[in-house]
């Protein structure tokens, strides 16, 4: 069992009428790279901030490797944060910066000296030493926030947003090297953002929000491919959402088709309305009598036509209307048909698969 | 005159301007030149002198107002760069029911003409037996300037995000360490400028200082209101341009110190508000 | 709250010095005004409504309604030249914009006495005005210039405009160009798309720069003291003299507070566009 760095305990936060966070339990566990993944307003930020101390919980415990300190202000927290915005101190130079938190714990100078070379080579900043915050780059001053953050050496690095003001090839350099850094340096990262993608490639762990609670906590492959409700597999990726009636023996139908769907826990009577999800990727299409190329063995089939094509460049998005009625997104990826002569056409009839095993069941 | 396409049209717009202009700095130019008047004529320059000028300075009366205006300029610039600095955080900052009321309150001495605002203070200073001195004419500058240090002030604190003093806070500093180490230098041009506009202002001011000063201690628009009521004399021109000189030194200074911090922005902008 | 204690700290100087030096002498005006003068020529307070009987008799009366139109008057001639002004800055200044606003400004820092004794000064009856009149032969004798309301009026439009144009200045330069260009789209001739598009859009300006023109007109008295006679006296010239020459403090407080009301209407509606950041402040 991994030592924990941050328990947090039914924490609930109302404004007057508004509830921002609602009963969110979680445990984070030392050296961890754990993501807060939400829309807007979800209530990760106002956690993160619980976390930071800036706000107090209305209700709830926050332990901090197992202290309480729910009620701690947050200069007196062994957390730090880096900003959405960076909030760097203009009038000070990098140097500045980065020695801000060292000095208002009395660190002897020699020390700060020391630490402060060490934070601003650890970002590959110290030629920037004596810079103005103003004359950097925004992917500069993003690193000197996270060195400005991580020389204090605290328990737990809080991350809010921080690449969102960078253009998207920065963000994927950032985002490799935030990884990277994280290892070496072995500090719990707590992680809030809005992009999923960025929350799947960069943690160990998330936690998806939505209205003030978490909605669901694991892995980022168990919540890709086991999202536990409709708003999950809707936030994370697209996902082609069926309703339908259990039929028991691990059937389900869908209009007038009965679809094996073999993760079906067996609480669900036959009756019982089921949501489930397939993702677009997971989804076969091919044409009628063409089996055995796309379409592989032991897969479930259902016929119907294109509706509509899309080129997204690394593949092609089609809608496809179904024979027995209902919708579905595929995701056909570049490697197929990269001749235009071999294009599908709007209308085409053709054949739709997917394994069993790719359908899954939202509570 | 005003007709639409007029104003479509730069030339047209470009020359009424240029006449407005004239207008603004005729007066002025007036006043400048017959300082330098070798006779008393304000209508015929006949040679240059700086009679006019000794003519002041030997004055002792005039010379002790010329300080006492200063040294009223320079308490009011300290004391209500100080206050209307902490009000303007306050009211940015606070959410609190105090925070309307004092929102409120702080513009109304803008919008009330300072004839009242004399009135008021001549009133309290007598309903509570203060004598009207040197102190009660510094009093009731700092109660107009305040306002106009607040609102400086808040117009640059919109554009400064609450999170540099979250920042702080997250590294160690207390609430009162954040606004003194990371706030308070943030907002330095727009203090610095704020309390400069204040000293012109103060300087200059004559209907506040007129209700509040007693037979001493009288600051020199008081003294020049007394002479210009005795009739027109060159000494006033001489006056009028050494106090040109000091006011606009100081806003010329406010103008120019939001660059001395290495900050973008004019100072004109700081001053008057408006955005680029 | 902890947070509300600690920023209520920052509030409390600035408003407690307003609140005593200058909201609680506002309600000594008004107790005041309801007073009378003792034998020894002190203000005392009463509850008589004399004084105010006294501001609506014939020799007052016209003075408060002279004011009024005077002040009315200048704000009207100080929009009409301002917003030229404000708009050629604003459009058309280009790199040169802020130079012009600070031109603007420097006359505003010049003494308000000394500018006005200058306006003495080119006006009088041997002014250089009247001289230059003369020589160019447009009149025989010298135009009688002081001690009319226009000087009075003048003197005031110089004394306050700058209040006008940099509101002024704020709202037309923040005002969205391409919605005059839609404008013309819509309107077709110039003048209809001023009228439709460029006043609606730049009207906090046109509000604040009125209402700060406006509001210290009324209570001016140095430009009618120094440009104008007995018969261009304003109520700030009357108000000033009852608390020094006459020493009448009852009735100049009762003339304030009915100043005051005149100019309630335009404070209130300034004060809660302003509180809510709407308005152009300065």
């Amino acid at each position: 069992m991994a030592e924990q760095a941050i328990k947090i305990d039914g924490v609930t936060k109302r404004y007057g009428e508004f509830v921002a966070v609602d009963d969110v339990n979680l445990e984070i566990n030392k050296g961890e790279f754990f993501s807060l993944l939400g829309p807007s307003g979800c209530g990760k930020t106002t956690t993160l901030r619980m976390l930071a101390g800036f706000e107090v919980p209305t209700e709830g415990r926050i332990l901090l490797e197992g202290e309480p300190v729910e009620k701690v202000p947050p200069h007196k927290r062994n957390v730090n944060m880096v900003f959405q915005s960076y909030a760097l101190f203009e009038h000070l130079d990098v140097e500045g910066n980065v020695a801000f938190g060292l000095k208002r714990k009395k660190t002897p100078k020699a020390e700060i000296q020391t630490r402060v070379a060490d934070a601003l080579e650890l970002v590959d900043l110290s030629s920037r030493a004596k810079s103005r915050a103003g004359e950097l780059s925004g992917g500069q001053r993003q690193r000197v926030a996270l060195a400005r953050a991580l020389v204090n050496r605290p328990q737990v690095l809080l991350l809010d947003e921080p690449l969102g003001a960078l253009d998207l090839k920065l963000r994927r350099q950032m985002q490799i090297e935030l990884k990277q850094i994280q290892r070496e340096v072995g500090i719990t990262f707590v992680y809030v953002t809005h992009d999923q993608e960025e929350a799947l490639s960069m943690s160990d762990r998330i936690a998806v929000m939505s209205d003030g609670r978490v909605v669901q906590c694991g892995a980022p492959e168990e919540i890709y491919e086991h999202p536990s409700e409709e708003f999950v597999a809707g936030f994370i990726g697209i996902s082609n959402l069926l309703q339908g009636k259990a039929e028991g023996q691990g059937r389900v139908r869908v209009g007038g088709n009965s679809l094996p769907v073999p993760d079906l826990p067996s609480d669900f009577r036959t009756g019982d309305p089921v949501q489930i999800a397939v993702r677009p990727e997971k989804v076969a299409v091919d044409e009628i009598g063409n089996d055995n190329e796309k379409i592989q063995p032991g897969m479930f089939t259902v016929d119907g036509e294109i509706e509509s094509m899309v080129y997204l460049g690394v593949g092609n998005q089609l809608t496809l209307k179904l024979a027995s009625g209902g919708r579905l997104v595929a995701l056909e990826q570049a490697t197929y048909r990269v001749q235009s002569d071999d294009q599908w056409q709007v209308g085409q009839q053709v054949r739709v698969g997917w394994h069993p095993e790719h359908c899954m069941v939202l509570s | 005159m005003k007709s639409g396409s007029a104003f479509d049209k730069p030339r047209f717009l470009r020359v009424f301007t240029g006449l407005v202009y004239v207008f603004l700095f005729v007066p002025i130019l007036v006043v400048i030149v017959f300082s330098f008047n070798s006779q008393k004529s304000l209508q015929v320059m006949d040679g240059i002198s700086l009679r006019w000028y000794e003519d002041f300075f030997n004055d002792s009366t005039l010379r002790e107002s010329l300080f006492i205006s200063i040294e009223i300029a320079l308490i009011t610039m300290v004391v209500a760069t100080v206050v209307g600095t902490a009000l303007a955080i306050g009211l940015v900052r606070s959410r609190s029911r105090m925070a309307k009321g004092s929102n409120l309150l702080m513009l109304v001495p803008l919008v009330t003409p300072e004839i009242v605002a004399g009135i008021s203070a001549l009133l309290i200073f007598s309903q509570l037996g203060i004598g009207l001195s040197f102190w009660t004419i510094v009093l009731a500058h700092i109660t107009f300037s305040i306002s106009y240090v607040t609102i400086v002030v808040r117009g640059r604190l919109a554009t400064i995000g609450i999170e540099i003093e979250d920042a702080a806070r997250d590294l160690g500093a207390s609430r009162l360490e954040s606004v003194r180490l990371v706030l308070v230098p943030a907002l330095w041009p727009a203090v610095v400028a704020a309390g400069l506009l204040v000293f012109a202002l103060s300087f200059d001011d004559f209907v506040l200082s007129f209700f509040t000063t007693g037979e001493q201690s009288q600051p020199l628009p008081v003294r020049i209101w007394s002479m210009i009521r005795f009739g027109v004399s060159p000494t006033i021109n001489a006056i009028g341009t050494l106090m040109m000189v000091v006011s606009i030194s100081a806003v010329a200074l406010a103008v120019m110190i939001p660059r001395f911090f290495g900050r973008r922005e004019s100072g004109v902008k700081v001053l008057t508000g408006a955005e680029g | 709250m902890n947070a509300h204690r600690f920023w209520n700290w920052f509030l409390a100087p600035g408003t407690l010095w307003i609140l005593v030096l200058f909201a609680a002498p506002l309600l000594l005006i008004f107790a005041l005004s309801f007073g009378h003068v003792d034998d020894f020529g002190r203000g005392v307070y009463g509850f008589k409504l004399g004084n105010y009987d006294d501001v609506f008799n014939s020799t007052y009366l016209p003075v408060l309604l002279r004011s009024v139109g005077y002040a009315l008057a200048t704000m009207l001639i100080c929009l009409a030249i301002g917003y030229p002004v404000a708009y050629y800055i604003a459009r058309f200044g280009g790199r040169w914009r802020y130079v012009l606003l600070a031109a603007l400004v420097i006359p505003f820092f010049v003494n308000y006495l000394v500018r006005t004794y200058a306006w003495v000064a080119l006006l009088a009856d041997e002014g250089l005005v009247n001289n230059a009149i003369v020589d160019l032969g447009l009149s025989d004798a010298p135009v009688q210039m002081i001690n009319t309301p226009w000087a009075v009026i003048g003197g005031l439009v110089y004394g306050y405009i700058i209040f006008m144009i940099l509101p002024l200045y704020g709202s037309i330069e923040r005002m969205d160009q391409s919605v005059v260009e839609a404008g013309k789209d819509l309107y077709g001739s110039p003048l209809q798309t001023f009228i439709h598009v460029t006043i609606p859009a730049t009207q906090a300006g046109i509000l604040a720069g009125c209402v700060l023109v406006f509001l210290p007109s009324v209570g001016d008295f140095v430009s009618a003291q120094l440009l104008g006679g007995p018969d261009t006296y304003m109520v700030g010239n009357l108000i000033q003299d009852q608390f020094f020459a006459a020493s009448n403090w009852p009735f100049g407080a009762a003339l304030t507070m009915i100043m005051m009301l005149f100019l309630s209407v335009w404070m209130v509606l300034y004060l809660r566009r302003a509180a809510k950041g709407e308005a152009e402040v300065l």
